[in-house]
C-alpha cells in the first residue's frame, strides 16, 4: 500500500516531480562540478607552475665562490669543483623521483669564437660562454629504464628557431643577440676554442649551428651545445659545474619549514614521505654526493604563496556553490510539500497519523533526491571534464569522495527542505484544509 | 491619473497582503544578490591581488646597457633609474638599481679573505629568506657601512654577525659590517651586497650603475605594454622582461583566471536558478487572485502589469539591499584569503542589482500561464 501510494504520486502528477527533480539535478551537477574541479586542481596548477623551470640547483659542495655578473662567470676553468655526470642517474631513483619533472646538467665554458671554416688560427675571435647542456638527452636509470630530459624541461621558456643539437653530433644553437651581432643563421659552421695560456694547449671543436635561441637573458649572448662537446673544451669529460632540477612539491606549511634533525622519528618519517622541497632536497644530496642542493627560494616560496591562495580561494567558491545548491534544493523540495496540503488533509481524515504521512512524504522525497542526486552527479562529473579540458587541458580525476559528498549532501538537504513544511502539515486540521481555507 | 493611482494601490496591497511570504521572498532574492555580489566582487579583486602576489617571484623586468656583448663592462647614468614610471594602475613599481663589480674580501678579525661579486644596491634591502624563517622582514637602512652576506659567501669566510669586513679594489678600500644573511638558493648566496654608493666608490664609477631592476604589478599584457613604454623613454638601455617570470606568469595567471571564472559562473547561474525556483512557487500561489481580478473584469494584460511590477520592486528591493551585504562580505572574505580587504568596486554594485531584477521578473513570468486561466474553473477549486 504504502510503496502504491508513492507510485502513484509519481505518476498523478509527473511535470512538479519532474520539476523538483531538475532543480535538484542542476543544483547537485554545479556541486559536483565545483568540487571536483577543487579538488583537482591544486595538482594541476602545480603542474602549471612548472613552466617557471627550475626550483632546486645542484652545486658542488667544494665549489669556490662563483664570480658571476651578467650570466658569466669570471673564474678561470681550473677553479673550483665538479661534479660526476655518471651519478645524475640516481636521480631517478629517489623516494619521489615521480615528482621530479627534468633536470639538466650545464658546464660553462669561457671559449672564443671564429666563423672561419675549418682553420685553427682563430683570427677573428669573439669572446663568448659556451654552455655545455642537455636537450632530449635519454638517460640510463640503475634500475634498467630509460629517461628523457633536457634543459627544455627546467628553462621551458627558451625557444628555439630552428631545432634543438643532438646528442653526440658537433652542433650548437647560438643566442639571438649573438646571432645578430655576428651574423650568424642556421647552417653555419662555428669554430669554438679555448686558448690556455700556461699549458699551451688549445683546443678548437668545429660545430654546426642548427637554430637560434631565444630566452631573454644572459644566454642570448651565448653558444649552447651538448654536454659532452663543453666538457671536451673545458677538458673535464664527465663532469658538470651546475645541476637545474624542476620537481613537483607541496607548498611548505609550519610542519614542512621545520629542521629535519629536530624532528622526532615519526615526524621525520612523515616529513621525508611528503613532497615538501626540503624533503626532494634532502634525498637528491643523499643520492649525490659532494654536491650541495639549493632551494630557488624566488621560485619556491612564491610558487607556494600563491598555490595557497588559489587553493583557498576556489574552496571558498565551491562552498558558496554547495551551499547556493543546499537553498536551491532545499527551496524546491518544501515548496512541493506545501502543494500538497489538500492531499495531506484528505490522508489525515481517512485517518492516517501524522507519523505516517510525514513518512511517506520523506520517502518520496528522499527518492527524488537519489534519482536527482544521481542524475545531477553524472551531469556534473560531465561539466567538470569540460571545464577541466577546457582550462588544463585534462579532466579531472574520478574521486570517490564527491560522490559520497554529493550523495549524502542531496539526502540532507531535501530532508531538511521538507522536514519543516513536514512538521507544520502534520499538525494539519483536516477539516479547514479539505473546506478549503 | 486615477488609473495609475489604483495600479499602484493595487501593488502596495499585493506586497503588504501577507508579511511572511514578503519576508522569505526578500530572504531568497537578497541572499541570491549578496552571493552575486560577493563572488563578483572576490573574482574581479583576485585577479589583481593575483598579479601582486605574483611579484613574490621577485623582480620581472631589468634594464641592462644596450651595447653589453659578453662582457658586462656598460654602465648605465644613476639617472636613467628616475625616469622610470612608478605609478601604475595597478599598483606601484619598484625599482633597484645595482651596480656589479667583483673584490677582494676580507675579514677585519680573522683576515680570511676571498674574492668575490659585490652588488651595491639602492635601495639596500634587508631580506632574510631561509628554510628556518618563512617571515620576511625587509627594511631600508640608509646607513652607509652595513653589508649583506649570501650564505655561502659568509661559509667561506667564516663571518659571524657583525663581522667588520674589509673590501678592497686594487686600491680603493670600504669596510661593512655585516648586518645580516641571505639564502636565495640564487646568486645572492655568493654575493656581498652593500650600498650604491659604497660601490660606486669601490669601482670609481661614480652615478655609474650596471642593472635597474623592476617589479610591475599587473595582468601579463600591461607588463608587455610597460615594456614597450619604457624602452621608448629610456632608449640607451636595453629592457628585458624575465622570461621565466612574466611568461611562467602568464600561463599560470590565465588558468587561474579561467578556473575562477568558471566556477563563479556556475555558481551564479545556480543562485539565478536557486531564487528563480522559490519565486516561481510564490507566484503559482498567486492563482487565485489573479482568478479573482480577471472575474471582477480585469483585462489580462493588466493583471500580468501588476505581478510583474510586485516582481520588479521585490527585485530592486532584495537587489539593493543584497548587494551591499555581498560586497561587505567580499572584503572580508578578501581579507581572510589574501591578507588584504578586497576593494569594492563600483561596477559590482549596478550589475548584481540589475541581475536580481532580471531573475524576479522572470521568475514572475509563469504568471503568464495563469492568463488564459479561466476565473470559474479556479473558484471552483479545479487545477
Amino acid at each position: 500500500m504504502f510503496l502504491r501510494l508513492v507510485a502513484d504520486s509519481f505518476s498523478r502528477r509527473p511535470r512538479h516531480k519532474l520539476l523538483t527533480g531538475a532543480a535538484l539535478a542542476l543544483g547537485m551537477a554545479v556541486a559536483t562540478a565545483a568540487l571536483s574541479v577543487s579538488l583537482d586542481v591544486g595538482d594541476r596548477l602545480a603542474h602549471e607552475f612548472r613552466s617557471l623551470g627550475a626550483n632546486l640547483l645542484v652545486t658542488p659542495q667544494a665549489d669556490s665562490l662563483p664570480l658571476e655578473i651578467g650570466g658569466v662567470d669570471y673564474r678561470p676553468v681550473n677553479a673550483g669543483a665538479y661534479l660526476p655526470e655518471s651519478d645524475l642517474g640516481k636521480l631517478k631513483t629517489i623516494f619521489w623521483r615521480n615528482n621530479i619533472v627534468g633536470f639538466a646538467p650545464v658546464l660553462e665554458v669561457s671559449a672564443q669564437l671564429g666563423r672561419e671554416s675549418p682553420s685553427t688560427d682563430l683570427s677573428d675571435r669573439t669572446d663568448v660562454t659556451v654552455i655545455g647542456t642537455w636537450s632530449q638527452h635519454e638517460l640510463r636509470v640503475p634500475d634498467g629504464s630509460t629517461y628523457v630530459t633536457g634543459i627544455e624541461r627546467t628553462n621551458p621558456w627558451w625557444t628555439v628557431r630552428g631545432r634543438w643539437f643532438l646528442k653526440g653530433k658537433a652542433e650548437c644553437v647560438v643566442g639571438a643577440s649573438l646571432a645578430r651581432r655576428l651574423n650568424l643563421n642556421t647552417a653555419d659552421v662555428i669554430n669554438v676554442g679555448v686558448f690556455d695560456p700556461t699549458k699551451m694547449v688549445q683546443v678548437v671543436r668545429p660545430l654546426s649551428v642548427v637554430g637560434v635561441l631565444s630566452t631573454g637573458g644572459a644566454e642570448d649572448q651565448a653558444v649552447v651545445t651538448s654536454l659532452s662537446e663543453a666538457q671536451e673544451l673545458a677538458r673535464r669529460p664527465g663532469e658538470y659545474r651546475k645541476l637545474y632540477v624542476s620537481a613537483l612539491t607541496k607548498p611548505e606549511d609550519d610542519f614542512g619549514r621545520r629542521d629535519p634533525n629536530t624532528l622526532a622519528p615519526a615526524d621525520y618519517e612523515r616529513w621525508y614521505c611528503t613532497p615538501y622541497i626540503s624533503s626532494i632536497a634532502l634525498q637528491m644530496k643523499q643520492v649525490l654526493p659532494g654536491a650541495d642542493v639549493r632551494v630557488i627560494r624566488r621560485v619556491a616560496d612564491g610558487e607556494g604563496a600563491i598555490l595557497t591562495r588559489v587553493r583557498i580561494l576556489l574552496w571558498l567558491v565551491t562552498f558558496a556553490s554547495l551551499l547556493a545548491a543546499a537553498l536551491a534544493v532545499g527551496a524546491s523540495s518544501a515548496a512541493s510539500v506545501i502543494e500538497r496540503r489538500t492531499e495531506i488533509g484528505l490522508m489525515k481524515a481517512l485517518g492516517a497519523g501524522s507519523g505516517a504521512v510525514g513518512f511517506l512524504l520523506a520517502a518520496e522525497q528522499l527518492l527524488l533526491a537519489l534519482v536527482g542526486g544521481g542524475l545531477g552527479y553524472s551531469l556534473g562529473i560531465l561539466l567538470a571534464r569540460v571545464v577541466g579540458q577546457k582550462i588544463f587541458g585534462a579532466a579531472p580525476a574520478f574521486s570517490f569522495l564527491v560522490l559520497a559528498v554529493i550523495v549524502g549532501l542531496a539526502a540532507i538537504v531535501t530532508l531538511i527542505g521538507s522536514a519543516i513544511p513536514l512538521r507544520r502539515a502534520s499538525r494539519y486540521e483536516p477539516a479547514p484544509i479539505l473546506r478549503g481555507e | 491619473m486615477p488609473d495609475r493611482k489604483m495600479f499602484w494601490r493595487v501593488v502596495r496591497r499585493l506586497l503588504a497582503a501577507n508579511r511572511g511570504r514578503l519576508f522569505v521572498i526578500l530572504l531568497a532574492l537578497s541572499a541570491g544578490a549578496a552571493i552575486t555580489a560577493a563572488l563578483l566582487n572576490l573574482q574581479i579583486d583576485a585577479e589583481r591581488r593575483l598579479t601582486t602576489e605574483f611579484r613574490a617571484f621577485g623582480p620581472n623586468v631589468v634594464l641592462v646597457p644596450k651595447d653589453s656583448s659578453s662582457t658586462a663592462s656598460g654602465t648605465l647614468p644613476e639617472s636613467a633609474a628616475r625616469s622610470v614610471p612608478i605609478h601604475l594602475p595597478s599598483g606601484e613599481v619598484r625599482v633597484s638599481s645595482a651596480l656589479y663589480l667583483i673584490a677582494d674580501v676580507s675579514v677585519h678579525s680573522s683576515g680570511k679573505a676571498t674574492s668575490a661579486v659585490v652588488g651595491g644596491l639602492n635601495p639596500l634591502a634587508f631580506v632574510t629568506i631561509s628554510p628556518g624563517s618563512p617571515n620576511r622582514t625587509e627594511a631600508n637602512h640608509s646607513t652607509e657601512n652595513v653589508c649583506v652576506l649570501g650564505v655561502r659567501v659568509a661559509r667561506q669566510l667564516n663571518a659571524q654577525q657583525d663581522a667588520e669586513l674589509v673590501l678592497s679594489v686594487s686600491s680603493r678600500r670600504e669596510s661593512c659590517r655585516a648586518a645580516s644573511f641571505k639564502e636565495t638558493g640564487g646568486p645572492e648566496d655568493d654575493r656581498i651586497e652593500i650600498s650604491l654608493r659604497a660601490a660606486q666608490r669601490l669601482a670609481d664609477l661614480p652615478s655609474r650603475i650596471s642593472t635597474i631592476e623592476l617589479r610591475v604589478p599587473g595582468t601579463p599584457d600591461a607588463i608587455q605594454s610597460y615594456v614597450a613604454d619604457l624602452q621608448r623613454r629610456i632608449p640607451e638601455a636595453d629592457v628585458r622582461p624575465i622570461r621565466q617570470f612574466t611568461q611562467g606568469e602568464a600561463t599560470i595567471y590565465s588558468r587561474i583566471s579561467g578556473i575562477l571564472s568558471a566556477t563563479v559562473g556556475l555558481v551564479l547561474v545556480l543562485t539565478g536558478l536557486c531564487v528563480m525556483a522559490a519565486m516561481t512557487n510564490v507566484a503559482m500561489e498567486r492563482r487565485n487572485d489573479v482568478g479573482l481580478m480577471k472575474a471582477i473584469g480585469g483585462a489580462t494584460r493588466r493583471v500580468l502589469r501588476l505581478f510583474l511590477a510586485e516582481a520588479a520592486i521585490l527585485g530592486l528591493t532584495g537587489g539593493v539591499l543584497g548587494a551591499a551585504i555581498g560586497i561587505l562580505l567580499s572584503m572580508w572574505l578578501g581579507k581572510a584569503v589574501f591578507g588584504v580587504a578586497a576593494q569594492p568596486r563600483l561596477i559590482v554594485y549596478p550589475v548584481a542589482v540589475a541581475l536580481t531584477i532580471v531573475v524576479a521578473i522572470a521568475s514572475a513570468y509563469p504568471l503568464r500561464r495563469l492568463a488564459n486561466i479561466r476565473p470559474a474553473s479556479v473558484f471552483r477549486g479545479e487545477a
